[in-house]
């Protein structure tokens, strides 16, 4: 997965080479991890105190706290996707209220959608429940969110609904799109990823993966890109059975 | 319908923790006044809101105070972790079913999602913890234990009509815990034994979602109903899909062991192990299955890692350190062997887990070419079963045995096999253990006869009671059930068995103090050797209705 091989190795002169990169890797992304936590607690702690808002560096603290989630967010789909790679991931399915779901996902966001002026609508009915993974569909709405945020004019639509038997969950913005390269290779979101290409990769592959992972008699959950939708922008389009 | 991101309405804010008891467990003194003061802005009292920074700590609050709430981190530095503090409170019974317990992690883990079930906490939480993320799962927590708060009272009294019941009239109203509730109903069938009832239900569930626990739960019936072939092939399926669900790594285990497929058994044992290394339990069960294949090393590890592990945790046994103490043994170390009967001796204080300790103990000094001291621990060990009240479990009379076997006094050896074999004549795997001792004694052919015929003369006579109640002979069927029981005191069946001809009897000719008694007797000693089997506790319920008309 990390492109590191796992098997023991031994050189020319014949003294093993015992190291595991990937291990290394890991157990640093793991470190780094309970520290951006801490980062996150500490900023989140700041920020909600009464006076903050009256910092002459409140706009700073805040787009810092929202680099700090961003960070963390990558960590842990890193591991995740390290995890499912060696097939240890702990995926566990649940039946979740998309209402609540959707409430405490976005309001992660509430204060960078004030900071960039922002208007966010969340459609659900309050009844709409489904089962998956939390954890894992809360980071592909958070991601999605990320990017609609940093590609937004003014407004973002989040949607969730049943249609033919599986839940539809909609991103949608008013910026300008998705770049035509990404939607050519829809359909196949995994192929489309370009290492190279700018941080849509590993957001995109961590997305296109959980969907996949997500799966009920034989049909799988999906992942689409396309322009257009109610606010005639990118709309991140993500199906689970 | 939509929502307004910062509208502050959320159900999460009206969370009132006034009057609650909270504890927070967290080595980092930053973590704990975050927590803190999240919990104060949900209304907990600051002086009501304790604090620890390890497991000790935590374990001496929890004996002190009766908590609401606890918030815990799973890693606390050296000592016990946040699991092993969990599982201590619940064992020592220092919190109620009505205490929420939230798990807090750096990332989702195997151990995480599929620990022993009884010691799960009521919901993990992942760091980093915003105050968002820590209300919105207090509020999903806290209204969860309010559903099952009377259904989880019923269980907890064993009363399982009542408890199948709530969940009925939960389900009818109740959409937000319904799969949780479905699941509920279904643990219960299973634990009362209405097995075809619990398959309609699960067969139900599992044609709208491919839920695994809903599979698993069906192995266990196939389990139950002797199916082997059946069951291996739905978690075999079961485990390929969910790879990291160990639940069910560990009933295919037991599967493959009843079905003597050892090597097999041990395979899936090891994958388990190497995708979630810290149990307790699974540890143990793979040191046993490792020494039955005679792979000595594997067996000493996983024993000393078993062990170890459980020396912080309310679920280490003593077959741990006696399996240890056996493959040190057989690995050429007796002195280690030893030693780990001494900690051993220093854990557990029982008089069962003394004799099984002594028994080892003597093939110890036997491997190590001592016979003498064997000689002598052997004779100790058969005056002790012989004049006291000590009766040690299976796997502890099957070690005598083998000592005894070795020793010379092949006579009491035989007693004491034929004695297990007629306690558990349906057991495939005592029997075959049985049989291997036999074999090292060098007396194949004659064990094999010893065997058939003590099985057959225990099936013959198991059931005479049930016949004859049933033919409506009640007086005969009693005396018949007291003396299988004479026979075989041990024998879950002929223990149930009697239980259920005394209380037909007394259904039919009223009930009296001393039969009541005895069933009652009968009952507790079967549930001591194989707890919460379906007809106990379907046979305590009638009891009890018995003893509620006199």
């Amino acid at each position: 997965m990390l492109g590191v091989s796992n098997k023991q190795q031994t050189n020319a002169t014949n003294i093993p080479v015992v190291f595991n990169m990937a291990n290394f890797l890991v157990s640093s992304v793991h470190d780094m991890k309970n520290s951006v936590s801490m980062l996150i607690c500490g900023l989140d702690k700041v920020l909600t105190s009464a006076e903050a808002v009256h910092l002459s560096t409140h706009a700073e603290l805040v787009q810092m706290n929202h680099e700090a989630k961003r960070i963390n967010n990558r960590l842990i789909q890193l591991l995740t996707l390290y995890k499912l790679g060696q097939k240890i991931y702990p995926f566990d399915p649940q039946s979740i209220c998309l209402d609540d779901f959707l409430r405490t996902t976005v309001a992660q966001y509430a204060q960078l959608l004030k900071f960039h002026g922002i208007h966010l609508e969340v459609h659900v009915h309050p009844d709409l429940y489904w089962y998956f993974d939390e954890d894992l569909i809360s980071g592909v709405i958070g991601n999605a969110l990320n990017n609609a945020v940093r590609h937004a004019h003014h407004h973002i639509v989040i949607s969730a609904s049943e249609c033919e038997g599986k839940l539809t969950l909609r991103v949608e913005d008013d910026g300008d799109g998705y770049p035509v390269e990404l939607l050519e290779g829809n359909g196949n979101v995994m192929q489309s990823v370009n290492f190279h290409g700018g941080s849509t990769g590993l957001g995109l592959y961590f997305s296109a993966m959980v969907a996949h992972m997500h799966r009920n008699h034989g049909s799988r959950g999906e992942l689409h890109l396309e322009n257009g939708g109610s606010l005639q922008g990118a709309c991140f389009v993500l199906h689970l059975p | 319908m939509n929502i307004n991101p910062l509208d502050t309405s959320t159900p999460a804010a009206e969370l009132n923790f006034s009057g609650k008891n909270v504890l927070i467990v967290d080595n980092y003194m930053e973590m704990r006044s975050i927590f803190r003061d999240i919990l104060s802005s949900c209304g907990a009292e600051v002086k009501k809101i304790h604090m620890a920074t390890n497991g000790n700590e935590a374990i001496a609050w929890l004996k002190k105070v009766a908590f609401d709430i606890v918030l815990c981190d799973l890693i606390l530095g050296n000592g016990k972790n946040g699991q092993q503090v969990l599982e201590e409170a619940k064992h020592q019974s220092l919190i109620g079913p009505a205490c929420l317990w939230i798990m807090i992690t750096a990332e989702k883990t195997t151990e995480a999602v599929t620990g022993a079930a009884e010691y799960q906490p009521d919901a993990y939480l992942l760091k980093p913890v915003t105050e968002a993320s820590l209300r919105s799962r207090l509020a999903k927590t806290w209204a969860k234990k309010e559903a099952f708060a009377e259904i989880h009272k019923a269980m907890k009294q064993q009363d399982y009509a009542k408890a199948m019941s709530l969940c009925d009239q939960r389900l009818a109203c109740d959409k937000a815990h319904a799969a949780d509730l479905l699941r509920t109903k279904c643990d219960l069938l299973l634990v009362t034994g209405e097995y075809d009832r619990a398959k309609q239900v699960l067969e139900g569930i599992l044609a709208e979602r491919d839920f695994p626990w809903a599979k698993a739960a069906l192995a266990k019936i196939l389990l139950k109903k002797n199916d082997l072939d059946a069951a291996k092939c739905l978690l075999e399926e079961t485990a390929e899909a969910n790879p990291a669900y160990l639940e069910v790594q560990d009933l295919l285990a037991q599967t493959l062991q009843v079905m003597g497929d050892l090597a097999g058994a041990g395979n899936v044992l090891e994958r388990a192990v190497k995708l979630s290394p810290n149990s307790v339990i699974r540890q143990k069960n793979l040191g046993q299955v490792s020494m039955k294949l005679g792979k000595m090393e594997d067996a000493e590890r996983a024993f000393r890692k078993s062990v170890s592990l459980g020396e912080n945790s309310a679920l280490r046994t003593a077959d741990a350190y006696l399996g240890l103490a056996k493959a040190c043994s057989a690995n050429k170390n007796s002195e280690q062997a030893l030693k780990v009967l001494g900690q051993l001796k220093k854990n557990f204080a029982t008089d069962e887990v003394r004799v099984k300790a002594l028994a080892v103990e003597g093939m110890i000094h036997q491997q190590s070419g001592n016979s003498e001291k064997a000689k002598q621990i052997a004779g100790e060990i058969g005056q002790s079963i012989g004049d006291s009240n000590v009766h040690p479990d299976s796997e502890g009379a099957l070690e005598i045995a083998r000592l005894l076997m070795i020793t010379g006094d092949k006579e009491k050896a035989i007693q004491l096999l034929q004695r297990e074999i007629k306690n558990n004549p349906e057991s495939a795997a005592l029997l075959r253990d049985v049989a291997e001792i036999f074999d090292q004694a060098g007396m194949g052919e004659e064990g094999s006869r010893l065997i058939e015929t003590s099985r057959q003369e225990a099936m013959l006579i198991m059931n005479r009671g049930v016949l004859l109640i049933s033919k409506g002979q009640y007086e005969e069927a009693l005396s018949a059930m007291r003396d299988a029981y004479a026979v075989m005191p041990a024998n879950i069946r002929v223990l149930l068995n009697l239980a259920h001809v005394i209380i037909t009897y007394m259904q039919k000719n009223g009930a009296t103090s001393e039969l009541i008694d005895e069933a009652r007797h009968s009952l507790q000693t079967a549930n001591e050797l194989s707890p919460g089997e379906p007809r106990f506790i379907r046979l305590t319920a009638a009891l009890n209705e018995l003893t509620a008309l006199r």
